[in-house]
Protein backbone atom coordinates (compact mmCIF):
# COMPACT_ATOMS: atom_id res chain seq x y z
CA UNK A 1 0.00 0.00 0.00
CA UNK A 2 1.13 3.53 -0.73
CA UNK A 3 0.97 6.30 1.87
CA UNK A 4 1.90 9.94 1.39
CA UNK A 5 3.89 11.41 4.26
CA UNK A 6 4.10 15.15 4.80
CA UNK A 7 6.12 16.70 7.59
CA UNK A 8 6.38 20.11 9.19
CA UNK A 9 8.52 22.30 11.44
CA UNK A 10 11.61 20.67 12.88
CA UNK A 11 10.49 17.23 11.64
CA UNK A 12 10.73 18.50 8.04
CA UNK A 13 14.47 19.05 8.64
CA UNK A 14 15.15 15.31 8.71
CA UNK A 15 12.09 13.75 7.06
CA UNK A 16 11.18 14.99 3.58
CA UNK A 17 7.70 14.76 2.11
CA UNK A 18 7.52 11.40 0.34
CA UNK A 19 5.41 8.58 -0.97
CA UNK A 20 6.08 5.43 0.99
CA UNK A 21 5.30 1.98 -0.21
CA UNK A 22 4.69 0.07 2.98
CA UNK A 23 3.75 -3.54 3.33
CA UNK A 24 2.41 -4.98 6.53
CA UNK A 25 1.45 -1.59 7.97
CA UNK A 26 -2.23 -1.37 8.67
CA UNK A 27 -2.59 1.29 11.34
CA UNK A 28 -1.21 4.70 12.30
CA UNK A 29 0.44 3.11 15.36
CA UNK A 30 2.38 0.73 13.11
CA UNK A 31 3.28 3.62 10.82
CA UNK A 32 4.67 5.56 13.81
CA UNK A 33 6.85 2.60 14.83
CA UNK A 34 8.09 2.27 11.25
CA UNK A 35 8.88 5.99 10.92
CA UNK A 36 10.65 6.13 14.29
CA UNK A 37 12.92 3.29 13.10
CA UNK A 38 13.57 4.89 9.71
CA UNK A 39 14.05 8.37 11.19
CA UNK A 40 15.52 7.95 14.69
CA UNK A 41 15.32 11.67 15.66
CA UNK A 42 11.52 11.34 15.45
CA UNK A 43 11.51 9.01 18.45
CA UNK A 44 12.74 11.83 20.69
CA UNK A 45 10.08 14.36 19.63
CA UNK A 46 6.50 14.85 20.73
CA UNK A 47 4.36 14.86 17.59
CA UNK A 48 0.79 14.58 16.36
CA UNK A 49 -0.62 12.98 13.25
CA UNK A 50 -3.25 14.24 10.87
CA UNK A 51 -4.87 11.70 8.56
CA UNK A 52 -6.24 13.24 5.36
CA UNK A 53 -6.27 16.72 6.94
CA UNK A 54 -7.93 15.68 10.22
CA UNK A 55 -5.97 15.52 13.47
CA UNK A 56 -6.22 12.08 15.01
CA UNK A 57 -5.84 11.32 18.72
CA UNK A 58 -6.12 7.55 18.59
CA UNK A 59 -4.89 4.74 16.38
CA UNK A 60 -6.71 4.63 13.05
CA UNK A 61 -6.61 2.12 10.20
CA UNK A 62 -4.77 3.20 7.07
CA UNK A 63 -5.72 2.61 3.46
CA UNK A 64 -3.77 3.05 0.26
CA UNK A 65 -3.67 6.65 -0.94
CA UNK A 66 -3.96 8.16 2.56
CA UNK A 67 -1.99 11.28 3.42
CA UNK A 68 -0.46 11.35 6.88
CA UNK A 69 0.94 14.61 8.27
CA UNK A 70 3.62 14.37 10.96
CA UNK A 71 3.44 17.51 13.10
CA UNK A 72 5.68 18.67 15.97
CA UNK A 73 4.19 20.83 18.77
CA UNK A 74 2.50 23.96 17.40
CA UNK A 75 4.11 27.35 17.96
CA UNK A 76 1.95 29.92 16.23
CA UNK A 77 1.10 33.35 17.57
CA UNK B 1 -20.23 20.92 8.27
CA UNK B 2 -21.66 23.84 6.31
CA UNK B 3 -20.41 24.51 2.80
CA UNK B 4 -19.68 28.18 3.36
CA UNK B 5 -16.26 29.26 2.24
CA UNK B 6 -13.40 28.79 4.70
CA UNK B 7 -11.69 32.15 5.27
CA UNK B 8 -7.97 32.59 4.81
CA UNK B 9 -6.19 34.15 7.80
CA UNK B 10 -2.62 34.18 6.50
CA UNK B 11 -0.62 37.22 5.46
CA UNK B 12 2.86 37.00 3.93
CA UNK B 13 5.35 38.67 6.25
CA UNK B 14 4.55 41.17 9.00
CA UNK B 15 1.11 42.61 9.67
CA UNK B 16 1.39 46.29 8.84
CA UNK B 17 0.16 48.72 11.55
CA UNK B 18 -1.51 50.70 8.74
CA UNK B 19 -3.62 47.62 7.90
CA UNK B 20 -4.64 47.38 11.58
CA UNK B 21 -5.65 51.06 11.59
CA UNK B 22 -7.66 50.61 8.41
CA UNK B 23 -9.39 47.52 9.87
CA UNK B 24 -10.53 49.59 12.86
CA UNK B 25 -11.68 52.44 10.62
CA UNK B 26 -13.88 50.07 8.58
CA UNK B 27 -16.13 49.58 11.60
CA UNK B 28 -17.21 53.20 12.03
CA UNK B 29 -20.45 52.60 10.11
CA UNK B 30 -21.43 49.61 12.29
CA UNK B 31 -23.31 51.72 14.80
CA UNK B 32 -24.44 48.94 17.17
CA UNK B 33 -20.86 48.14 18.20
CA UNK B 34 -19.96 49.44 21.66
CA UNK B 35 -16.53 47.87 22.15
CA UNK B 36 -13.65 46.42 20.18
CA UNK B 37 -10.95 44.20 21.60
CA UNK B 38 -7.63 43.75 19.81
CA UNK B 39 -4.74 41.45 20.45
CA UNK B 40 -1.48 42.08 18.61
CA UNK B 41 1.28 39.51 18.85
CA UNK B 42 4.75 40.97 18.36
CA UNK B 43 8.03 39.14 17.74
CA UNK B 44 10.19 39.47 20.85
CA UNK B 45 14.01 39.63 21.02
CA UNK B 46 14.38 36.60 23.27
CA UNK B 47 17.89 35.73 24.37
CA UNK B 48 18.62 31.98 24.22
CA UNK B 49 22.04 30.69 25.32
CA UNK B 50 23.55 34.12 24.78
CA UNK B 51 22.12 34.51 21.27
CA UNK B 52 19.47 37.08 20.36
CA UNK B 53 16.41 36.23 18.27
CA UNK B 54 16.34 38.48 15.17
CA UNK B 55 13.20 37.14 13.46
CA UNK B 56 10.69 34.30 13.36
CA UNK B 57 10.00 32.36 10.18
CA UNK B 58 6.44 30.97 10.24
CA UNK B 59 5.18 27.96 8.30
CA UNK B 60 1.84 26.17 8.44
CA UNK B 61 -0.18 23.22 7.24
CA UNK B 62 -2.57 25.62 5.64
CA UNK B 63 -5.52 23.39 4.76
CA UNK B 64 -5.65 21.96 8.27
CA UNK B 65 -5.04 25.34 9.93
CA UNK B 66 -7.94 26.95 8.07
CA UNK B 67 -10.32 24.11 8.94
CA UNK B 68 -9.28 24.31 12.61
CA UNK B 69 -9.69 28.10 12.53
CA UNK B 70 -13.14 27.75 11.01
CA UNK B 71 -14.18 25.52 13.91
CA UNK B 72 -12.80 28.01 16.46
CA UNK B 73 -14.65 30.84 14.70
CA UNK B 74 -17.91 28.87 14.79
CA UNK B 75 -17.49 27.95 18.49
CA UNK B 76 -16.72 31.54 19.49
CA UNK B 77 -19.67 32.99 17.56
CA UNK B 78 -21.94 30.48 19.34
CA UNK B 79 -20.51 31.33 22.76
CA UNK B 80 -20.34 35.15 22.60
CA UNK B 81 -22.67 37.78 21.08
CA UNK B 82 -20.14 39.23 18.65
CA UNK B 83 -20.77 41.62 15.79
CA UNK B 84 -17.45 40.88 14.09
CA UNK B 85 -14.34 38.76 14.34
CA UNK B 86 -11.19 39.24 12.25
CA UNK B 87 -8.07 37.12 12.52
CA UNK B 88 -4.73 37.43 10.70
CA UNK B 89 -1.53 35.46 11.21
CA UNK B 90 1.81 35.97 9.47
CA UNK B 91 3.66 33.42 7.37
CA UNK B 92 7.30 33.71 6.35
CA UNK B 93 9.77 36.02 8.04
CA UNK B 94 8.68 38.53 10.68
CA UNK B 95 11.43 40.58 12.33
CA UNK B 96 11.73 41.44 16.01
CA UNK B 97 9.36 44.29 16.84
CA UNK B 98 6.95 43.49 14.00
CA UNK B 99 3.38 42.22 14.38
CA UNK B 100 2.72 38.53 13.60
CA UNK B 101 -0.82 38.00 14.97
CA UNK B 102 -3.87 40.27 14.86
CA UNK B 103 -7.12 39.21 16.55
CA UNK B 104 -9.97 41.72 16.47
CA UNK B 105 -13.41 41.18 18.02
CA UNK B 106 -16.32 43.61 18.30
CA UNK B 107 -19.53 43.47 20.27
CA UNK B 108 -22.39 45.60 21.51
CA UNK B 109 -20.63 45.70 24.91
CA UNK B 110 -17.01 45.35 25.99
CA UNK B 111 -17.06 42.09 27.96
CA UNK B 112 -17.93 39.62 25.19
CA UNK B 113 -15.41 41.35 22.91
CA UNK B 114 -12.61 41.09 25.49
CA UNK B 115 -13.37 37.51 26.55
CA UNK B 116 -13.79 36.24 22.99
CA UNK B 117 -10.56 37.91 21.89
CA UNK B 118 -8.61 36.31 24.72
CA UNK B 119 -10.11 32.86 24.10
CA UNK B 120 -9.35 33.04 20.36
CA UNK B 121 -5.68 33.89 21.04
CA UNK B 122 -5.33 30.93 23.42
CA UNK B 123 -6.99 28.56 20.96
CA UNK B 124 -4.87 29.78 18.03
CA UNK B 125 -1.70 29.06 20.00
CA UNK B 126 -2.87 25.62 21.10
CA UNK B 127 -4.79 24.34 18.07
CA UNK B 128 -3.49 25.79 14.81
CA UNK B 129 -0.74 23.86 13.00
CA UNK B 130 1.67 26.77 12.70
CA UNK B 131 5.40 26.55 13.44
CA UNK B 132 7.76 29.39 14.32
CA UNK B 133 11.45 29.03 13.60
CA UNK B 134 13.44 31.50 15.69
CA UNK B 135 16.27 32.92 13.59
CA UNK B 136 19.19 34.27 15.62
CA UNK B 137 21.38 37.22 14.70
CA UNK B 138 24.15 34.79 13.64
CA UNK B 139 21.67 33.08 11.26
CA UNK B 140 21.46 29.83 13.25
CA UNK B 141 17.97 28.83 14.35
CA UNK B 142 15.87 26.88 16.78
CA UNK B 143 12.20 25.87 16.72
CA UNK B 144 9.90 27.81 19.02
CA UNK B 145 7.55 25.93 21.35
CA UNK B 146 4.46 27.52 22.83
CA UNK B 147 4.36 27.45 26.62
Amino acid sequence: MEIEIISFGKIAEFMANQRLTVDGIKTTAQLKDFLEQEFPPLAGIKYKLALNKTIIQETVELKSGDTVAIMPPFSGG
Amino acid sequence: MSDRKVKDIFINGKIDPMFIGESIAKHSDKKNIGGHSLFLGQVRNDEIDGKMVAAIDYTTYKELALTQMDQIREDIFKKYPLSCMHIYHSLGTVKVGEICLFVFTSSIRRKPAIEACSEIVERIKAELPIWGKEIFEDETHQWKENS
